[in-house]
């Protein structure tokens, strides 16, 4: 380790005030005590409880890949859309730039947040990192924030109302499943504390 | 430019942006994660005015042109724009949904723009950095919720393909719209809470914490 000196030290990311890392035990929450923002939150385990969440979301996506999000009724035709749909629909109709966006924040980061904790999480379970751990937890820092998933779930409760008077629109399989594959999501993000996950990686073994 | 005594930047100390280290700023890149390490976010307020100059610019397509036109062979057609589409709801007395419409899509978008604002001021002044440190929390948490009726689009485009019944396609209002909470959202990105602090340590007169 280069300098060992800055290790003991703790910095509020939003107002810059600079502290000795505190011994903090496990089940505590550290704020900041010029502008309370939160620093870090020691869980217990929440390396095996993200692990389990991670698995059961995954879970779930795929399911909400698999089978129809909605189905719509009008005139004795019926048509199903799947998850991609959404995508490919605003593709056909001349809009790829916007197609590519809604697939970015509503699939792509999804699908790679998932693949990235469980590359990251599986082997620190055993205490052991891989190669591409560290870029990737970096790189999950910047795709957090363009996860929108819950914000396109409300999206489908408006689109719902929007058709309410000229068809018949029924939820499928997936849309369940999507909803609990955003429950396990949320709840393992808010389990990872990302400095402690930090924290973890640095101690594995390679 | 100085630093206040209490804050990392003053002993020449950078907290990594992405894991969170602190380092000697010396040191260029994160010893754990290997990010280039900086006092505070590089051109931070020129990018986040910039950004935000953007953003007010798309808010007026974004709101004028129709974000979904709807032909159906009962109905006929019609163009919708993001207030058309609040008011056909509050018509119809389904309340809820023009309000969370009309906050996610109208309000947010124009707060959010006038909170960037207000944080890039507050950067001069340095006045009330507490309050000021929140309303950049808020602003960070909330741009994302403005995408709902892209989204809303999206859907509706996805599920119509039914021809001769009913046709939905969408307009060149979303893309504005979509655009629009993308560079709001990297404006607040960019930005750093901590230069109102510096500020804050440099006009104590004006400060309130």
């Amino acid at each position: 380790m280069g300098n060992t000196n800055s290790i003991h030290y703790l910095a509020c990311p939003d107002c810059d005030c600079l502290y000795s890392a505190p011994e903090a035990p496990e089940g505590s929450r550290v704020v900041c005590s010029r502008c309370s923002a939160h620093l870090l939150t020691r869980r217990a385990n929440f390396v095996s409880h993200a692990t389990a969440l991670i698995a059961a979301a995954a879970i779930f996506f795929l399911l909400a890949n698999l089978f129809p999000f909605m189905t719509l009724k009008a005139d004795y035709r019926e048509s199903d859309m799947w998850l991609v749909g959404s995508m490919t629909g605003l593709a056909e109709q001349g809009f790829p730039v916007l197609a590519g966006m809604v697939g970015m924040f509503m699939l792509a980061t999804p699908t790679f947040l998932l693949g990235a904790m469980l590359y990251i999480l599986i082997p620190l379970l055993r205490g052991r990192r891989r190669r591409w751990s560290l870029p990737l937890c970096r790189a999950m820092d910047e795709a957090r924030r363009w996860n929108m998933v819950e914000v396109y779930l409300l999206g489908a409760l408006v689109s719902l109302l929007k058709l309410e008077k000229l068809a018949t629109l029924t939820l499928g399989v997936s849309f369940w499943a999507f909803v609990g594959f955003i429950l396990c999501l949320a709840s393992a993000v808010t389990i990872i504390d990302p400095s402690e996950l930090w924290r973890k990686l640095e101690e594995a073994q390679r | 430019m100085t630093f206040d005594p209490a804050s990392a930047a003053a002993g020449g100390l950078a907290r990594c942006h992405s894991c969170g280290r602190v380092e000697t700023v010396e040191a260029g890149r994160c010893p754990v994660c290997e990010a280039p390490l900086h006092l505070r976010k590089p051109a931070s307020l020129e990018r986040t005015v910039a950004l935000t100059l953007g953003a007010a610019f798309l808010y007026f397509p974004a709101n004028l042109l129709p974000v979904l036109r709807i032909e159906s062979s009962l109905k006929g057609e019609q163009d919708n724009t993001i207030l058309s589409g609040v008011i056909r709801f509050w018509e119809d007395g389904d309340y809820p949904v023009a309000l969370i419409i009309l906050t996610a899509s109208v309000i947010i978008p124009i707060l959010k723009v006038l909170a960037i604002i207000a944080l890039c001021v507050a950067v001069r002044s340095g006045r009330s950095p507490r309050a000021m440190t929140r309303l950049y929390r808020l602003t960070e948490y909330i741009g994302r919720w403005s995408m709902v009726d892209v989204f809303a689009v999206a859907i509706l485009v996805g599920v119509v393909q039914l021809g001769s019944v009913l046709q939905i396609d969408p307009g060149g209002g979303a893309f504005a719209f979509a655009g629009m909470v993308v560079l709001t959202m990297l404006a607040a990105r960019s930005f750093d809470p901590r230069l109102i602090w510096d500020a804050a340590v440099q006009n104590p007169a004006t400060a309130v914490r």
